[in-house]
């Protein structure tokens, strides 16, 4: 091979990492340096600090929150016997399929004064609407609650798997020193599963952090929300950077926290002895609690603010809401941000095969982007706009959406290849190599088809995610190019709700392409 | 100290479905020996363990310890409360607990300070204190071993069954770590079962052999009388190798010392003894470790096979003199063969 080979093969990977990492790294730049405008005083006091603090509150709520949805249901499942457990084993997965904003605008309804619930309670009690107490969701506790519910699956994903990985052996040993359920759960089970759970957790928190539908719709000072409303409302882009520069720190720490846990693949299991079949039989009393348990957790979080979304789409007032210029939009930006997020992904996987720095380089990369939460890639964005001297419309607007949907998204296009890569022997691409093939014809004739079916997964997810992003879309979106997403935000904080539904209830059929598609993917792993 | 009970199961039997994992099996452990129960896979002699501990539930028969009953068609004593102790193949070691922690688990109606004095007395029993504050990812084999067996004993137990705790240690160490193991369990003098594949373990180390086939005990007693006197043809090959004989290819002067009531024999190979007797040809040498198994002809057709000490090594052809020890020959008539 000739000596320039290398550095040409190198070329693309090289953009592209360029090209995910430039929006996080100028967002973070402009942090770092951001000088002019408003005070370093004013921000810290009047910005910076609620702001963290919210988010802080906010995520500490959320996390006890999805550990209480997750765990015992998790643990359930994964031991014992009871009506529905292979339903639910799967079912509860599918609150992913909700965007956070999805879920706050159902829950607001459904918990209004007019909503179900309170009218519920007026026709039972005879009280009016002054006269008891309910729980406001426009709160903190409220933002925390509508982001556990869709991201708890993460969680419950991850204990789920640590806890079926526990050695039955393990289990009998400590039953026959006389350790009864509860026992068995808290001293042995849990503490073994944990490093698996909070790594699950961390994630799960992550997503939290970089939610600004939500917090915006419910009127929550979230870092998300300041860093979009320090740019677009007060006109203050150092603000937004400073909020920025914390946010990335907050997603990095719980990134690299779950990552660390992650590693520890669970603690050192010295047993080897893995689960047999034989699943606990629960007293009567016990598994019906189990199932309504879990029966309770799906409709809290998937059944009643679905059915409460399709009922309000199902009353006059959706009709006035054009979906086809939406849908034209979403579409076209889906699919324009998935075609280059999918190329930079392919990119990646086939360099991170190359050699180990490359790898190294590319995980790194796409991992920031994958930290970096949507307001801030936008907020990137703008500075680089702004630096180049360039407006935000038309072409370039749309070429920079697109950039911000690689670099945000390029992290969850790698990951199904590249499972689809670990999957294979390791020598298969020594052999074919050895076999006199290279270049173009090895890209073709044995790379593509061996990532073929990550990639599909790989596609889909990128779509999805794509067609559920708010925040960046939201800033950098040119005239005429709403999104369902965009719309249906605009109508639900507009306080018009029923016109948000439909859009809504779109996006959760989209989404739930991709949850069931994982559901199917974990349920093989856990057979093989 | 509780007064120790024998462990007692009597006609003890498991289905699942239309397969008979334990049928009608009855063993006795005594206070103080260690009863290796031995039979090839599928014997049911896990499910045995299972049901001793408490892990399953018999269909039919009666499980008692002295005269509590821990399991019987109307009662079932669970495993949490049955206060039997178990080591596993795997040693199932709590990962996230030291070794001191492990062996404190048991002991949780003792108040802090005496389950550290009661546990340390068992890591300094089994040779552990340097280890005290290990975990177990960071100790050996033989360490592990040794901490699940302080684990099982710990809390004073009224039995302790162990499910191959040998097998999955490195050769090397075996020998020693069981020593130590054993003699810990004897020193508690509580009954003890050890569940293994490995006749040679069971012979060498256990004060007691229950021999286990479909779910049934064939025979159980001293490994000398076991071994030396096995009721059917299924438990002289659980302990060792044995080989038929046709009683017409018996040499006339070896007949004169067997007594003879049936068509064939059963003998082992180190029956064979070289020296003095009649001369027979060398057909094959092995060497098989300390012995050598040779295949000696009797006559034109058939073969012996014997396990010796030859003083030089054999070769096809060789002429050798042997005489046949009568009690390593059995004779099991009609039956089972």
């Amino acid at each position: 091979m000739p000596r320039w080979m290398p550095s040409v093969s190198a070329i693309p990977p090289a953009v592209m990492i360029g090209l995910v990492g430039l929006p996080v790294f100028a967002a973070i730049y402009a942090g770092l340096v951001a000088g002019d405008g408003a005070t370093w005083a004013h921000i810290l006091e009047n910005r910076l600090t609620p702001y963290t603090l919210t988010t802080l509150a906010t995520l500490i709520l959320a996390a006890i929150m999805m550990l209480g949805l997750a765990v015992p249901a998790a643990w359930m499942i994964s031991q014992h016997d009871f009506p529905g457990r292979a339903f639910f084993s799967w079912a509860l997965i599918l609150p992913l399929a909700m965007p956070g904003y999805v879920m706050a605008y159902a829950w607001a309804d459904l918990m209004g004064v007019a909503g179900p619930l309170q009218s519920q309670i007026r026709a039972v009690t005879g009280l009016t609407a002054r006269e008891y107490w309910f729980p406001n969701l426009f709160t903190v506790p409220g933002l925390a609650f509508v982001l556990a519910s869709t991201l708890f699956p993460y969680v419950y994903i991850t204990a789920r798997a640590a806890f079926s990985m526990q050695s039955l052996a393990t289990l009998d040993a400590a039953r026959s020193l006389g350790a009864r359920p509860l026992d068995l759960f808290w001293r042995v089970a849990l503490p073994v599963a944990m490093p698996a759970i909070l790594g699950g957790l961390c994630l799960a928190l992550m997503e939290a952090a970089a939610d600004y539908g939500a917090a915006d719709f419910l009127g929550i000072q979230t870092l998300g929300v300041g860093i979009v409303r320090s740019w677009t409302s007060f006109g203050e882009p150092n603000t937004a950077a400073r909020l920025a520069l914390m946010l990335i720190a907050l997603a990095a720490i719980l990134l690299v926290t779950a990552r660390l846990y992650q590693g520890q693949k669970g603690l050192h299991q010295t047993s080897t002895q893995w689960r047999t079949p034989g699943r606990t039989q629960l007293p009567r009393p016990i598994a019906v609690a189990a199932t309504l348990l879990c029966a309770m957790i799906l409709i809290i979080c998937f059944v009643a603010p679905v059915l409460r979304l399709l009922w309000l789409a199902s009353q006059s007032a959706t009709r006035t809401v054009d979906l086809a210029p939406l849908i034209k939009s979403t579409l076209a930006l889906g699919v324009l941000g998935t075609s280059g997020a999918f190329i930079a992904a392919l990119i990646f996987t086939l360099a991170a095969k190359r050699t180990q720095t490359m790898k190294l380089a590319t995980r790194l990369i796409a991992a920031a982007g994958y930290a970096a939460p949507g307001a801030v890639l936008g907020l990137g964005a703008l500075f680089i706009l702004r630096e180049t001297g360039q407006a935000l419309t038309g072409g370039i607007a749309i070429t920079l959406l697109i950039w911000i949907y690689i670099s945000r998204f390029t992290s969850a296009g790698v990951e199904p290849m590249q499972a689809a890569l670990d999957r294979l022997p390791r020598n298969l691409d020594n052999a074919a190599r050895s076999l006199g093939s290279k270049g173009v014809r090895q890209f073709f004739a044995v790379d593509f088809p061996l990532i073929a079916p990550g990639a599909f997964a790989a596609g889909l997810i990128l779509f999805v995610e794509i067609l559920k992003e708010l925040p960046a879309t939201l800033m950098l979106r040119p005239f005429g190019w709403d999104t369902l997403a965009v719309k249906a935000h605009a109508y639900a904080t507009d306080e018009r709700l029923a016109q948000a539904t439909l859009p809504s209830l779109l996006i959760v059929f989209a989404g739930l392409a991709p949850v069931l598609l994982l559901s199917w993917r974990l349920s093989q792993t856990e057979r093989a | 100290m509780p007064s120790i009970h024998s462990l007692i199961a009597e006609n003890i039997g498991r289905s699942y479905g239309d397969v008979v994992a334990v049928a009608n099996a009855s063993l006795s452990l005594h206070p103080g020996e260690v009863t290796a129960l031995i039979g090839p896979s599928g014997s049911g002699k896990t499910t045995f363990l299972r049901l001793l501990a408490g892990m399953e539930r018999p269909d039919t028969g009666e499980i008692r310890s002295g005269q509590t009953v821990l399991a019987s068609p109307g009662r079932h004593v669970p495993i949490e409360t049955r206060k039997i102790g178990l080591v596993f193949q795997d040693f199932a070691l709590f990962p996230h607990m030291s070794v001191l922690q492990n062996v404190m688990f048991g002991l949780r109606e003792l108040a802090k300070s005496d389950r550290v004095r009661a546990a340390e007395k068992w890591l300094d029993q089994l040779g552990l204190t340097h280890r005290r504050d290990a975990y177990p990812h960071h100790l050996s084999g033989g360490e592990q071993q040794r901490t699940a067996i302080a684990r099982a004993l710990a809390p004073q137990p009224v039995a302790i069954l162990l499910d191959e705790p040998f097998s999955g240690l490195d050769p090397s160490m075996r020998d020693r770590v069981r020593e130590v193991a054993l003699s810990a369990i004897r020193a508690a003098g509580v009954p003890a079962l050890m569940v293994t594949h490995d006749a040679n373990e069971a012979l060498v180390h256990a004060d007691r052999i229950a021999v286990i086939e479909q779910g049934s005990i064939l025979q159980s007693g001293a490994p000398e009388t076991v071994y030396r006197h096995p009721v059917s043809l299924a438990v002289a090959r659980a302990l060792g190798p044995v080989h038929p004989l046709e009683a017409t290819d018996l040499p006339r002067e070896w007949q004169d010392t067997l007594d003879r009531r049936s068509d064939t024999f059963w003998y082992r190979p180190e029956a064979i003894k070289l020296g003095s007797g009649i001369e027979l040809i060398v057909k094959g040498s092995q060497l098989a470790g300390p012995v050598t198994e040779l295949a000696l002809a009797l006559n034109t057709s058939a073969e012996i096979f014997a396990a010796c000490q030859p003083g030089t090594p054999l070769t096809p052809g060789d002429r050798v003199s042997a005489t046949i020890e009568p009690s390593l020959v059995f004779d099991f008539q009609s039956k089972s063969i």
